[in-house]
């Protein structure tokens, strides 16, 4: 399979007064046509910021990319004019944000906001946007598609405005859908169906996904591969079933266990990981998981390299991971 | 919709009616009446009792409260305001020139404040923090700290040093002669307004800068627009909400409010009506004058109230 996206070494920034926050640290992940790739972390970790800025929609001035290159389809987004930028964003790649709620516009009709990509990227006329906008809002399972054009997203419950959001980000046809905690606002029933249907579309489709979250339930059924990201990098990656089976890092291995689980025994105590997640703008030299790490040895001074362990394609940033991998089997 | 405008509509009866009865009592309040300030203005120091009475009798302030209220709203119902206690002359005739002056000398300096608000406002908050932001405070900031009857001052002297040249001193009403009338009234409107702008163009930048970073210009973005049209269709209307309020207040506070630039620029006006009668005691044309401004600031708030639903469907479809 092609390459459609590469991320390779990205490193964005943000200046606050209490420093420089280096919430992307050399991350580098792909995406292969028609896959889909889940980023892992928890809060404050850099996945959305490293989504935005494939986009290149980090908010300036306080928001940089300071170095590294975003290949798509083998062009170095990084290098192109604002003007060609925007070609790329809404056609080539589209984008669907966690909050349903505030990212539609309140005093413009569904149909305008649906339209409008459509009138831009496609040069379509009214008459035929108007169409397709039909035809998206009916793929995405919207009812009365004709009717609720020219309704307003307050008139649209959640789980509808997040479909619509699915609709306007697949109207151009584009090629990779960047979807950051699509479903995290959203009540559980309704969260299955958008993934149901994410995951439908893009398979239809032939749309290439990146799915930003901090749920390891959606990476498991929905991910084809998984970067699990702490404190601005990549630490592990493999496909979805063996990080499951067989994690190699320990932070991936303390987040599959601090998940609670039906199967389990009521008032079974959870099992969180200790410490908070390091400030941003003071990294620890080395590993900077070190400070909460079980797994802790002299070498993690040193900043681990992703390194393939096991399965061919799963790779881990720690210096301990056949260690690690030696005590979960047992 | 067309219900909530209706009963908005008649929401303005009780509304007008409170501000009547208050009115009227409040003159009956303060010290003294317009006998009492006739006869002060004539130099009279010992006034013969009788005399006033009289005086009194001829104009109704015998009559008990109730009644001068009962045959004041009667009148006013057929939209008829009386006669001035002062002059003695129809007030209708007293306020209808002054009136047309006023309410155009207000348009045009709300039209010359929005003018300057709107453009200015967006304009220094997409270039927030740099020098044409700066510039921008800077002028407005300028412009609340200036009282416009000295910018009116200023502007006078102006044209008159370096032109040789003053706007007309008499006023022409537009139908009468719109150069005229124009030339007189444009300098006074863009004293008044070049201030009144200052709040908006505030109110502009900031609801400006709040909107633009809200969630879905940031799709609006990611979707691929360019930033004049993500300003005109995702941003402007929604940032134009505050400012409309500022701006229908201002506006309506412009027909009665102006008393000292209307003296900078001799112009017979509302304000200075209002003042005259007011230290005259006048109490049927200081009645009708509050009825006049207060039914322009309720029409006005009605007004805003309609641009907002217009401009905000919540509002509409509530």
């Amino acid at each position: 399979m092609a390459k459609l996206l590469q991320v390779e070494n990205l490193q964005t920034q943000f200046l606050t007064s209490a420093g420089v926050v280096r919430a992307v640290d050399g991350v580098s992940y792909d995406v292969d046509e028609g896959e889909t790739v889940a980023l892992v972390g928890e809060s404050g970790c850099g996945k959305s910021v490293s989504a935005l800025s494939i986009m290149r929609l980090v908010a300036e001035p306080a928001g940089r990319i300071v170095g590294g290159r975003i290949l798509f389809q083998g062009r170095d987004l990084l290098g192109l004019s604002e003007e060609e930028m925007r070609d790329v964003r809404g056609r080539d790649i589209a984008m669907v944000f966690q909050e349903p709620m505030t990212s539609l516009n309140p005093v413009l009709t569904i149909g305008r906001q649906l339209t409008e990509g459509l009138e831009i990227h496609l040069g379509m006329q009214i008459e035929a946007a108007r169409a397709r906008a039909v035809e998206l809002l009916g793929m995405v399972g919207i009812p009365d598609p004709a009717r609720r054009l020219t309704q307003y997203p307050h008139q649209f419950s959640g789980g509808m405005r997040q479909r619509m959001m699915v609709a306007m980000a697949l109207a151009c046809n584009p090629k990779l859908i960047l979807a950051d905690e699509p479903t995290t606002a959203l009540d559980v029933t309704i969260q299955a169906q958008i993934l149901e249907l994410m995951q439908d579309l893009s398979r239809r489709l032939g749309v290439a996904m990146l799915i930003i979250t901090h749920n390891l339930g959606v990476v498991a059924r929905y991910a084809d591969r998984v970067n699990v990201m702490y404190a601005g990098r990549v630490i592990e990656r493999g496909t979805a079933g063996e990080i499951y089976a067989n994690p190699r890092h320990p932070y991936t291995l303390g987040l599959l266990r601090s998940v609670p689980r039906l199967d389990e025994p009521i008032r079974a105590k959870l099992d969180p990981i200790e410490g908070q997640p390091p400030d941003l703008t003071r990294l620890p030299p080395g590993c900077a998981f070190a400070p909460r790490c079980a797994y802790r040895v002299d070498r993690c001074a040193e900043v681990p390299a992703l390194t393939a362990v096991g399965a061919p394609g799963h790779l881990s940033a720690c210096w301990e991971a056949e260690r690690l991998a030696k005590e979960v089997a047992a | 919709m067309l219900q909530y405008i209706f009963k908005r509509v008649l929401l303005m009866i009780p509304t007008l009616f409170g501000v009547a009865i208050i009115i009227f009592l409040l003159l009956r309040v303060v010290p003294g009446d317009v006998v009492e300030a006739r006869y002060m203005a004539q130099g009279s120091q010992f006034l013969s009792q009788d005399l006033m009475d009289q005086e009194r009798k001829k104009l109704g302030l015998d009559q008990p409260l109730w009644r001068q209220f009962t045959s004041w709203m009667g009148g006013v119902l057929r939209l008829d305001f009386g006669l001035s206690m002062w002059t003695g002359s129809p007030i209708t005739e007293e306020i209808k020139l002054r009136f047309a002056l006023s309410l155009q000398l207000a348009i045009m300096a709300t039209a010359v404040a929005t003018l300057l608000a709107i453009p200015l406002g967006i304009l220094s908050a997409i270039k927030q923090d740099t020098w044409i932001d700066y510039a921008v405070r800077v002028f407005s900031i300028a412009g609340l700290a200036m009282p416009s009857f000295w910018l009116g001052i200023l502007m006078i002297l102006g044209m008159l040093i370096i032109f040789k040249w003053l706007p007309p001193m008499v006023y022409t009403p537009f139908w009468v002669n719109p150069w005229d009338n124009l030339a007189q009234l444009i300098w006074p409107a863009l004293a008044v307004g070049y201030r009144y702008s200052a709040v908006a163009t505030r109110m502009m930048r900031s609801a400006m800068l709040e909107v633009l970073r809200e969630d879905y210009i940031r799709t609006a973005r990611a979707k691929g627009l360019w930033l004049k049209l993500i300003l005109a269709r995702h941003a402007l209307k929604n940032a134009l909400l505050p400012v409309i309020t500022v701006i229908g207040l201002e506006f309506a506070f412009l027909l009665g409010g102006l008393v000292v630039t209307e003296q900078v620029f001799n112009l017979n006006g509302l304000g200075l009506l209002f003042v005259e009668a007011i230290s005259h005691r006048d109490y049927t044309l200081t009645q009708a004058l509050v009825l006049i401004v207060a039914s322009f600031f309720i029409f006005v708030n009605f007004a805003t109230d309609i641009a907002y639903a217009w401009l905000d469907p919540r509002i509409r479809f509530r």
